[in-house]
């Protein structure tokens, strides 16, 4: 009995090990084929993704797409439990987080073997970087996006506060006019909707200070003194009613993009990525502009970047993989594919298609696609390090220790570092 | 009774002998599913999960044995330490709060109540949906900055604030949430003071003894085998508390940790940071914890639990 469980147990890892992958054929098969392809996002994404994949099947009638989607927090427990099992799907939307755990465990095909079926032609060679691991690229860029503050100029004009001149600002002009805003908006409305729950805001902040988060290496290089002045800021932020108090702001961080203080209306300024303006006006109900980020005229080098918004990545372990990139390829390189999708990837990172399509934007979508031109930028950040896919929830706790004063900005400085360099080394 | 004979005839062997043999293949073809279940889903994983205990093990490369590191690791993982705290003073907290509720209402529906089929079942509709998602979400809405709680504080002038995302009240709006869900040993409390005799009480009344004696000295004298059980029960469940912490925390375990229950880092761990050998090490540390709480609950049991035969 027990020599049964042992050999089933032994049986079980082995089949959790297995390499897997077999014949990867170089040629499409003419037999029937069946890929699947997960993604995760909200409803809109869902239903327009459906149709994408409704024309590619009628193009090519022996493949058949299942779609699997799911929201993202269940996304990344899923898929780690599906590759785990051998049972990943074959087309995956992979995000920046965890590009490199996956790429790096081999999880992921080199797309670049894949050169016949998958055409890049038509992607910046700095867009097509942000996809490539140990040399190799692993994920094909879908979408750009860049740090931006959204601006509720409804509110300013009802409070009768002056809009900022985006050209000029410091973050001290930010919280500045915050404080007026929440001065004049009597409680319920604050200035600044918090800072610090996500990667994008502390990535600036270490930008414009001339320091990056990891080295080419991956080792967590970011000075401690940075980050210091980091949650500083956003502890003043806090403690001066410019921003909400510590449990209103993290009860917003914690729910959806609805739930937030700018589609509440509860609050005037808020950094976001520019390609969630749409997103952000429609709930609200309220004019929304994007501007520069502050500081960024006084910072020692552009704190903006293209990010990539999302990948397309195939499973190394895929049997078809030649249909699965020839699906890939649809969804990179398809004008009609591209009409259906327009921006809700983010802004097609094919130069082509974002051209092609710009004409058929609404009004704030045609606004994160000219944003994104009139900004400065500077070089991306490299990929996230295998092993800190996490950096964001490291992030948010320090934040909360911060805001509600259990940890001084020192102590959530090095202990941030800390943590984040054990991720990486355990990984 | 005469099931009762048919097994002892069984125990003795002195079935049928063909008949018998027949029987007995069936049962083992019945048993057949539950026996695979047991074995693949249950006892496979088990035994998986402790080999993968010394292993390190990424849920996509093979596990590589690594001794005793995982175990050595523990040691300094201050997140993992938190993490038992704040499952400890959740055990220790909401699990006798949540028997004092159903022992209380126990004894209130005993006293033949009108409608008590209602009430008996009013109470233990929360049991059903306590570790349920849907109400760990109600949760939300309820100690939320904008919530139930802070709308009631208002009609009395007082300012609330956001429990759940408070790390001093997080993890007491989840005490509550357990406390809550008092149902499942409430009937059973009910139905151990159904079994006490009432001539005990009346001999005790016409001694002279108060309601409160009767109580202290009938009441959970001849209860406390039922409470002993309940005891046990529960404080398995409580170390094993999952969902709430999950939905609530939006699965951080926030804020700032609070709420960081030990099987919600395991699960961190395992699936969010792929570190699934340190994972499995976790399950065995938690099966050890557990194992300990219950055996020094047995122990404890020789000095208060009264077994009436």
């Amino acid at each position: 009995m027990r020599k049964i469980a042992l050999a089933l147990a032994a049986a079980l890892m082995l089949s959790a090990c297995g390499s897997g992958g077999g014949a990867a054929s170089q040629e499409l098969s003419k037999d029937p084929v069946t890929l699947r392809f997960t993604w995760w996002g909200a409803d809109e994404r869902h239903q327009r993704t459906q149709q994408v994949i409704d024309l590619f099947q009628k193009k090519h009638p022996n493949i058949t797409v299942k779609g699997e989607f799911k929201d993202w927090n269940g996304y990344w427990e899923s898929l780690a439990t599906t590759v785990a099992a051998n049972d990943a799907p074959d087309v995956i939307q992979m995000d920046e987080l965890y590009l490199s755990s996956y790429a790096e465990r081999g999880a992921l095909l080199d797309l670049g073997t894949m050169a016949k079926f998958l055409k890049t032609a038509d992607f910046d060679k700095s867009a097509l970087d942000t996809g490539v691991v140990s040399g190799k690229q692993y994920a094909l860029p879908v979408g750009l996006s860049t740090y931006s503050i959204v601006v509720n100029t409804d509110l300013l004009d009802q409070l009768k506060v002056e809009m900022p001149d985006e050209n000029t600002w410091t973050w001290e002009d930010l919280k500045n006019v915050g404080a007026q805003v929440s001065k004049a908006g009597g409680g319920k409305i604050t200035g600044v909707q918090s800072l610090g729950f996500e990667a994008g805001g502390l990535n600036i902040w270490a930008r414009q200070h001339g320091a990056t988060l990891f080295d080419e290496q991956g080792k967590v290089v970011v000075p401690p003194e940075v980050l210091t002045s980091f949650w500083t800021y956003i502890r003043d932020l806090a403690k001066q009613g410019v921003t909400p108090p510590a449990s209103v702001s993290v009860e917003r961080a914690g729910g959806s993009l609805d739930q937030s203080g700018t589609a509440t209306n509860a609050s005037a300024f808020a950094t976001w990525w520019n390609t969630q303006l749409t997103s952000l006006t429609t709930a609200s109900g309220s004019t929304l502009k994007l501007l520069k980020l502050p500081g960024e005229a006084e910072a020692k080098s552009p704190g903006a970047y293209y990010k990539s918004s999302m990948y397309w990545s195939v499973s190394s372990r895929s049997e078809h993989p030649a249909e699965a990139a020839l699906f890939v390829d649809f969804l990179a390189n398809d004008p009609e594919a591209a009409n259906i999708m327009l921006t809700d990837r983010g802004v097609p990172a094919n130069t082509k298609i974002r051209e092609a399509i710009t004409p058929k934007l609404t009004e704030t979508d045609k606004e994160a696609v000219e944003y994104m031109d009139r900004i400065k930028v500077g070089p991306a950040p490299r990929v996230t390090p295998n092993g800190a896919s996490n950096i964001e929830a490291i992030i948010k706790r320090h934040t909360e220790e911060v805001l509600f004063d259990r940890e001084p900005p020192e102590q959530a400085a090095t202990a941030f570092i800390k943590e984040l360099q054990a991720e990486i080394d355990g990984a | 009774m005469s099931a009762l004979g048919e097994l002892q005839r069984m125990r003795r062997g002195s079935g049928g002998t063909l008949g018998g043999k027949r029987d007995n293949k069936a049962a083992f073809v019945f048993l057949l599913p539950w026996f695979a279940g047991l074995l693949f889903i249950t006892a496979g994983p088990i035994v998986a999960s402790f080999l993968l205990g010394f292993t390190d093990y990424n849920l996509i490369q093979p596990p590589t044995f690594n001794g005793l590191d995982n175990f050595v690791r523990m040691l300094g993982d201050a997140r993992l330490h938190n993490a038992l705290r704040v499952t400890l003073v959740y055990v220790v907290v909401s699990v006798p709060l949540q028997l004092a509720a159903a022992l209380a209402l126990a004894l209130l529906l005993d006293r033949g109540l009108r409608g008590l089929a209602f009430y008996r079942s009013a109470f233990y509709l929360p049991s059903l949906l306590g570790s349920s998602v849907a109400i760990a979400v109600l949760w939300r809405q309820i100690f939320g900055a904008d919530g139930l709680v802070n709308q009631v504080l208002a009609m009395f002038g007082v300012e609330g604030k956001g429990w759940i995302s408070d790390p001093s009240t997080a993890l007491g709006t989840l005490i509550v949430l357990n406390v809550w869900t008092f149902g499942a040993p409430m009937v059973i409390f009910l139905a151990g003071l159904r079994q006490i005799p009432v001539m005990y009480y009346e001999a005790a009344s016409t001694d002279g003894a108060g309601k409160w004696t009767q109580f202290r000295k009938i009441t959970i004298p001849l209860l406390s085998p039922i409470i002993f059980f309940n005891l046990v029960l529960q404080i398995i469940h409580a170390f094993q508390s999952f969902t709430q912490a999950f939905v609530v925390s939006g699965g951080s375990g926030g804020p700032s940790d609070s709420t960081l229950f030990y099987t919600l880092y395991l699960y961190q761990r395992g699936f969010g940071n792929f570190d699934m050998g340190y994972a499995s090490a976790l399950a065995w540390l938690l099966l050890v914890i557990i194992a300990a709480f219950t055996a020094i609950n047995f122990w404890a049991a020789k000095f208060w639990v009264v077994y009436d035969d």
